[in-house]
């Protein structure tokens, strides 16, 4: 009992003693701990978003700092299950301070491990970076961190876990483009410089994906600005045409303002001016400001060219009837114009819509720019020429529908629309009531005029379209 | 590698010129410049170019001190410029510097050929753009800099959060650096240094990241109110760009770069833009 004591005090004892000596083992290695892990990132690989998507290649970059006293002659980097090193290539950076030393090294890579054994040693004190190009994650995803091995003055260590990278699971997307990959008919076309440059099949699948919200940034700007468009653009042609001089200069140097300089500068001044005013408004809200008050210029002639369109008899026949100015102008004039300006509108209404792509040289993350990164990123033009069909997606439907609206427009102005037909040659009071209804109470000028004015519509407003 | 080269072109413009000295006896003045010229032309006699008898370059020349436009006469001027030019005097062809481009297109531009010979931009070599064009020996080292406005306290590990907003010029290596490194944070890719500076001065953007030596520049020059917050230590190296589909040109350029390491062109454009030898 006594002994048993004893024994377990002695035990106690040893113990202690033991636990000393690993602390002082372990103190003692501490200073062989000569290379610490700083960081393991992997390059975003996911169309359209930020994240590392496993089976695909990316790039794995580890960082790591040489201990005070140590020298590095090899590392082994591990991941877990599933990763693969195979095929992939290898560069490595030692660095003192911001000063690079002429140092490479030769990989040797099976699946989940690459071996890296560096021609000279890598000094005590740097910076140690290895980049490895055309490796992948676990197609199933998870977190992964980065483990392994080094050999400092000829014998292994083990390398401190790197924090882990998330790792997302391989969507069919990324399973497509694999099929793509594989194809060879799809080989053979990229193999020609012109086909594979532009109409990259792969791409085009990927990027549809990747460029579809820039695409909805894109809509959102230009159909926030034209109600605002459109309001201002009214304001500035009843001003421009008012009989008060001061209304009316505002609005000719507003109109020939935003006129007679690029949409481009005006959104220069607008994003980097302001802010420098202290003016502080968001990228998107700011895009739809510029939009709306460029758009608004090119609207107000429209509108202006529109109104004097309409023959000075409507305003003599709403006099006639004791109408007033304002009376005349929104119950008479104003709807004729409307629907003559409607094409002009519609064809400003594109030129809006495409020139939004300008807002990506300040930082709006609309089409335009998605396809610039996507581009970037690839080295290949593709990304461009899905944009272009997100742009004629809406365009060519719109293009389409001036072209109707003009030919109807033109029909009616000349006046070879519907007629009564010949077998009813009275006027019933119920045809007179329908007429009443449709607001063309007051007799309009001879068809041919009307053709003429068309015309002058479609010549001053004419430049507007392509401005 | 380079170093080997350089080297040997030593030895052997030594060896030729010794030889050169012996046969021609005394004549001496200027012996050495025969050789290594008649060296270049013998491989300039083998180039095909864009324009014939013409090297013609390309870059983005907003990307001081290594490109930029002269402020009064729009002529390219900057250590790439300089480099194009003594690079077209080694391989005896004219120099022709083509108008800016966007940097993310001047990969393509090149990989497409017809535009083009080279493009000389402070273009780093990775592995991405390897696959689509060749790079030329590494001509210079460089790193990156994250750059704020004075007096901000961010760090990259504040900046990696959604409402932070960082700016990089598209397509260069500062722009992966903050895909990679701040996967919270919004990367707004701007066409130019310049705008990214601006961005960052006005506050629209927190911060920016791109190449260390083109921030000092700028930020001595005329961003004053902005400040290189941290050196990030990457060790890129810069390459020139050149056709995959003209070896013999990417050859005739390694050879060349290595002579003007040692005859001492390099260190002479480095201290012309840079104020020390590299």
């Amino acid at each position: 009992m006594h002994f048993a004591h004893t024994n377990v005090r002695g035990r106690a004892f040893v113990a202690l003693v033991l636990s000393c000596l690993g602390l002082i083992a372990v103190l003692a290695a501490t200073p062989a701990q000569a290379l610490t892990t700083n960081k393991a990132t992997a390059r975003p690989n996911q169309e359209g978003g930020n994240g590392v998507v496993g089976g695909i290649d990316t790039r794995l970059t580890w960082e790591g700092t040489v201990g005070d006293d140590e020298q590095i002659e090899a590392i082994t980097l591990e991941l877990p299950q599933g990763s693969s090193f195979a095929g992939s290539t290898t560069r490595v950076t030692v660095l003192d301070g911001l000063t690079r030393i002429p140092i490479e090294g030769q990989a040797s890579d099976t699946d989940e491990r690459l071996v890296v054994n560096f021609d000279n040693p890598v000094p005590a004190g740097s910076l140690l970076r290895l980049e490895v190009e055309g490796m992948r994650f676990a197609e199933a995803g998870g977190d992964c961190a980065v483990t392994g091995t080094y050999t400092a003055s000829g014998s292994q260590h083990e390398l401190d876990s790197s924090d882990s990278i998330t790792v997302i699971e391989g969507t069919w997307l990324q399973r497509a483009v694999a099929v793509l990959d594989a194809n060879p008919a799809v080989e053979a076309w990229n193999s020609n410089q012109f086909l594979g440059m532009f109409f990259k099949p792969q791409l085009i699948l990927t990027s549809l994906f990747s460029l579809f919200p820039g695409w909805l940034v894109c809509l959102v700007i230009v159909i926030c600005a034209y109600p605002f468009a459109i309001t201002l653009g009214l304001i500035f042609a009843l001003m421009k045409i008012s009989n008060n001089v001061v209304l009316r200069a505002i609005a000719v140097v507003y109109i020939n303002l935003l006129r007679g300089t690029p949409l481009f500068l005006q959104i220069y001044i607008m994003f980097f001016g302001l802010p420098m005013l202290g003016i502080n408004i968001d990228n998107n809200i700011l895009g739809v400001a510029v939009m709306a008050i460029n758009s608004s210029a090119y609207l107000a002639e429209i509108f202006r060219a529109g109104i004097e369109s309409i023959p000075q008899g409507q305003y003599e026949a709403a006099a006639s009837l004791g109408m007033g100015r304002l009376q005349t102008m929104f119950n008479i004039i104003l709807p004729q114009t409307i629907r003559r300006v409607i094409p002009t509108v519609t064809s400003d209404f594109i030129t809006s819509y495409k020139d939004t792509s300008l807002l990506s040289s300040v930082g709006v993350m609309e089409l335009m720019m998605f396809a610039k990164n996507a581009t970037s990123v690839s080295g290949n033009i593709t990304p461009y020429v899905t944009a272009a069909i997100f742009y004629l997606i809406v365009t060519l439907p719109l293009i389409k529908v001036v072209g109707i609206i003009e030919k109807r427009m033109a029909r009616s102005e000349r006046g070879s629309g519907p007629r009564p037909k010949l077998t009813q040659p009275t006027v019933t009071t119920e045809d007179a009531e329908q007429v009443e209804g449709a607001q063309s109470v007051l007799p309009n000028d001879s068809t041919d005029a009307g053709v003429l004015m068309a015309q002058a519509v479609r010549a001053a407003v004419g430049g507007d379209i392509n401005g | 590698m380079a170093n080997m080269t350089r080297r040997n072109f030593l030895s052997i413009c030594a060896a030729a010129g010794s030889l050169a000295l012996v046969a021609c006896g005394g004549s001496g003045t200027g012996s050495d410049t025969t050789t290594s010229s008649s060296s270049a032309e013998a491989s300039a006699a083998a180039l095909t170019t864009v324009v014939a008898g013409k090297l013609t370059c390309i870059a983005n020349m907003y990307f001081p001190p290594f490109e930029s436009m002269d402020e009064s006469t729009g002529e390219p001027q900057g250590f790439d410029i300089d480099l194009g030019k003594a690079l077209a005097e080694h391989l005896k062809l004219e120099c022709n510097w083509l108008p800016s481009q966007q940097f993310d297109t001047l990969v393509p531009t090149i990989k497409a050929g017809g535009t083009a010979d080279i493009s000389i931009t402070g273009m780093t070599i990775n592995d991405a753009r390897k696959q689509e064009i060749d790079f030329s020996d590494p001509y210079i080292d460089s790193n990156q800099a994250l750059v704020l406005k004075k007096g901000s306290t961010e760090t990259e590990a504040s900046l990696n959060d959604a409402s932070k907003k960082v700016a990089v010029q598209a397509g260069t290596t500062g722009e992966e650096r903050v895909r990679e490194n701040l996967p919270n944070a919004t990367c707004v890719p701007l066409d130019e240094v310049i705008s990214c500076m601006t961005s960052v001065s006005t506050g629209n953007n927190d911060a920016l990241v791109i190449d260390l030596p083109v921030a000092a520049n700028l930020i001595s020059n005329s961003f004053g109110d902005l400040e290189v917050a941290q050196e990030i230590a990457t060790g890129e190296q810069y390459g020139i760009a050149v056709s995959k589909e003209n070896p013999e040109l990417l050859a005739a350029i390694n050879a060349a770069l290595a002579e003007m390491e040692s005859d001492g062109t390099m260190d002479e454009l480095e201290v012309k833009w840079f104020g020390t030898k590299l």
